[in-house]
């Protein structure tokens, strides 16, 4: 199995049991550098030892036909910004930025901390190798990469579904956006440069209105007071209200 | 050269360069007004696209490498969307009207909602998968802050989640296309006409694997169980308008998605469309039923009345033979309902300020035209003729009985029988229940009613006399949807 997969899948699960956020945000950041590594070794013709996929092989047949090659270059190189300053820097320091300056207690749970949900967690990367075992027969580096990218995938879900703090369900959301960056570099080729940018156009925004939802969270008006509304009064049923559009 | 073929991009840019113009401080003094002139000229525009001279892929003059496709499909969602978003603007633009105070922040709102109306005319006229994907991104990405109410917190932690399920269902969409790339031969495409003709009608694993998590993705977009819990809070939290435009306009974008699909892939998939759409339906229905009993919230109400329509429509795309026709016209049907139910809701909520069922009554008297549209609009979600939804309702039940799914009729006749009822239950006494108070509101105005009133007109057009025009398109997308 490929280093950079191996080490990407204990990024990927190491977080998940250390309980602060700073190493959530950490372990984000590493995923995305590692992720624009790995994107490296397979846009800039340096693939993995026996790591076939599209990509390359697409790259590789575009050689000679200069105009999309140089397209195909400038997609390569928005891929690799995309996922080593988007993911790997800009999106683990907007938060981090956020929950600096309200002084956010370094306790998170990314699991809530009990044997169950960490048992979870490692049967979870078993039943995402026999997921890779039968979407990919061949053993190889492509059925390693399936593999890390499902159980990316359903960790990222694992987090979702057993929080439901905004800031561990923006970690979970984006690891499971990670994982899907990781599978597109393993499949088809890249989609025309006006498409990957609008691509990358939604990743900014998105963590442009995470950074707007956690710094309401810390505001009087914020989430957790409408929680508190919600559980006294039931269902959100606050149904007495001022004028609206 | 035909100008008309130049209308399409004209449709998406158009809202574009109307946001852009709030730049301008006079424009911006004239927020509502523009919000209004978007969805005029929009609806014009919609229309005329509609005609079938403007139809064919479009994007080469625009250098958009056939990226645009005015098909039948998007055609009759062009002049679904487009006319409810002009309803929704002259409602909102009458709501500033009689209440200067939500004046202010309107340029943000009339800004968001003019680029949401842009990526939804881009998700309906798009040729490639990938393009459709971004336009539903975008449209929820828009939508998410026009959901926050200033000084409400809980209208922020719905838009969170709203905006977190949007998130995660999209992302399943998107990993679902991966997937069938994966599973195409040769060289994988997502131009949707492309692969209209390029698609393998034989099983592959990647292909399932793919439909499955698109048909999970769509579904929790569309509100289906089993992820359905953001669409509650969400229409229940966001401002009347906003509910508006994601019950009929943004849900019907997702469906046009669900639709380029199930015409691509449909054939060689029959089994998993069917035993995942119908599952998913019959099990939004149930959870729907179920809350709709239990819920005092007027605009919840609506909103799981919603899930339940949602449900019906599901079980009609699982049904790969005789439904289509009568799924159309359910579909939009339900789009003038819920606008009609969802905006009239507003009106109810601005006089009475509350959205418990309890505290309102004897509407037809204290707010006459309210009081009328809830009425009519709540026989038309039950399905009563003359309505649309009647007719549709009812070739659905005929295509699962001729299907041989039984056991699906019988849940379905059950539960919309339940629906019935509780919907009933709690409706009707508002409309003509004993007055709690006395009230002196002024005269509600005909611009008020206007845009409800043509709903309306539309929902019993389509129930009575469907015009030719419409009725080719609807056979059109119909056939379509049909397996071979």
């Amino acid at each position: 199995m490929s280093p950079l997969l191996i080490a990407l899948l204990g990024v990927m699960l190491v977080p998940l049991f250390v309980a602060t956020w700073r190493t959530s945000l950490l372990g984000l950041a590493c995923q995305g550098l590692l992720l624009a590594w790995l994107a490296y070794d397979v846009l800039m013709f340096k693939p993995l030892a026996g790591l076939e996929v599209w990509m390359f092989k697409t790259l590789a047949r575009l050689e000679t036909m200069p105009d999309l090659a140089t397209a195909s270059q400038a997609g390569a190189w928005l891929t690799l910004f995309d996922l080593a300053v988007i993911r790997g820097l800009v999106a683990p320091a907007a938060l981090y930025a956020v929950l600096r300056a309200r002084a956010q207690p370094s306790r998170d749970d990314v699991l809530p901390p009990n044997l169950l949900t960490w048992t979870l967690a490692l049967g979870i990367v078993l039943v995402a190798f026999t997921v890779s075992e039968s979407l990919v027969a061949a053993a190889g580096q492509q059925q390693t990469l399936v593999f890390v990218a499902v159980a990316g995938l359903l960790l990222g879900f694992l987090v979702l579904s057993t929080q439901s703090s905004p800031l561990s369900q923006m970690i979970g959301l984006l690891r499971i956006e990670n994982a899907i960056a990781l599978f597109e570099l393993g499949g088809e080729p890249e989609p025309a440069l006006g498409i990957q940018l609008a691509q990358v156009a939604v990743v900014v925004a998105t963590i442009a209105l995470f950074r707007w939802y956690l710094k309401s969270v810390s505001s009087a008006s914020g989430i957790s007071a409408a929680e508190a509304v919600a559980d006294g009064a039931g269902a959100g049923d606050a149904l007495v209200e001022g004028p609206t559009l | 050269m035909n100008p008309a073929r130049f209308l399409p991009a004209l449709l998406m840019a158009w809202p574009v360069l109307a946001s852009l113009a709030l730049a301008n401080p006079k424009v911006r003094a004239r927020a509502a007004h523009l919000l209004v002139v978007v969805g005029v000229v929009a609806t014009v525009l919609a229309i005329w696209v509609a005609v079938p001279g403007a139809a064919g892929r479009t994007g080469d003059e625009w250098g958009l490498a056939d990226l645009v496709r005015v098909d039948a499909t998007a055609r009759l969602f062009l002049v679904v969307i487009n006319p409810i978003f002009f309803g929704v603007s002259v409602y909102v633009w009458n709501r500033v009207q009689t209440t200067p105070e939500l004046d202010a922040g309107l340029p943000r709102t009339v800004g968001l909602a003019s680029l949401f109306l842009t990526a939804a005319n881009v998700a309906l006229l798009a040729n490639h998968l990938m393009i459709l994907w971004l336009a539903l991104e975008a449209t929820s990405l828009l939508a998410a802050p026009l959901i926050v109410r200033a000084g409400v917190p809980s209208s922020r932690r719905a838009s969170w989640r709203f905006l977190l399920f949007s998130a995660v269902a999209l992302s399943l969409v998107l990993l679902g296309f991966h997937c069938l790339a994966r599973g195409m031969p040769g060289a994988p495409t997502f131009f949707i006409d492309e692969l209209s003709e390029l698609a393998p009608r034989v099983e592959h694993t990647w292909r399932k694997v793919g439909l499955a998590l698109i048909l999970l993705g769509l579904g929790t977009k569309l509100g289906l169980a089993p992820m359905f819990s953001w669409l509650p809070e969400a229409y229940d939290e966001a401002p009347p308008s906003v509910t508006a435009l994601l019950a009929a306009v943004q849900f019907n974008c997702a469906l046009v998605a669900l639709f380029r699909v199930v015409q691509v892939f449909r054939p060689g998939n029959e089994a998993l469309f069917a035993g995942m759409l119908l599952s998913m339906g019959v099990l939004s229905m149930v959870v729907s039923t179920v809350s709709i009993i239990a819920t005092r919230n007027m605009k919840r109400l609506i909103a799981y009345a919603s899930m339940n329509h949602a449900g019906v429509i599901a079980i009609g795309m699982g049904l790969s033979k005789g439904a289509s026709f009568g799924l159309l016209l359910y579909v939009i049907s339900n789009a003038f309902i819920k606008a009609i139910l969802f905006l009239t809701a507003g009106k109810i909520k601005a006089h009475y300020r509350t959205k418990d069922t309890r505290r309102i009554s004897s509407l037809i008297r204290d707010l006459p035209y309210s009081g009328v549209f809830l009425m009519v609009g709540t026989f038309a979600l039950l399905g009563f003729p003359p309505f649309g939804s009647f007719v549709g309702e009812l070739l659905i039940l005929s295509a699962l009985v001729s299907s041989g799914q039984l056991l699906v009729f019988g849940a379905f006749c059950l539960l919309i029988t339940m629906t019935f009822v509780a919907t009933g239950r709690t409706i009707f006494p508002m409309i003509w229940g004993a007055p709690q108070a006395q009230h002196t509101w002024p005269r509600q105005t005909f611009v008020s009613a206007a845009p409800k009133m043509t709903f309306l007109v539309a929902l019993l057009v389509l129930g009575i006399y469907i015009p030719p025009v419409v009725s080719e398109m609807i056979q059109q997308v119909a056939s379509s949807l049909e397996a071979p």
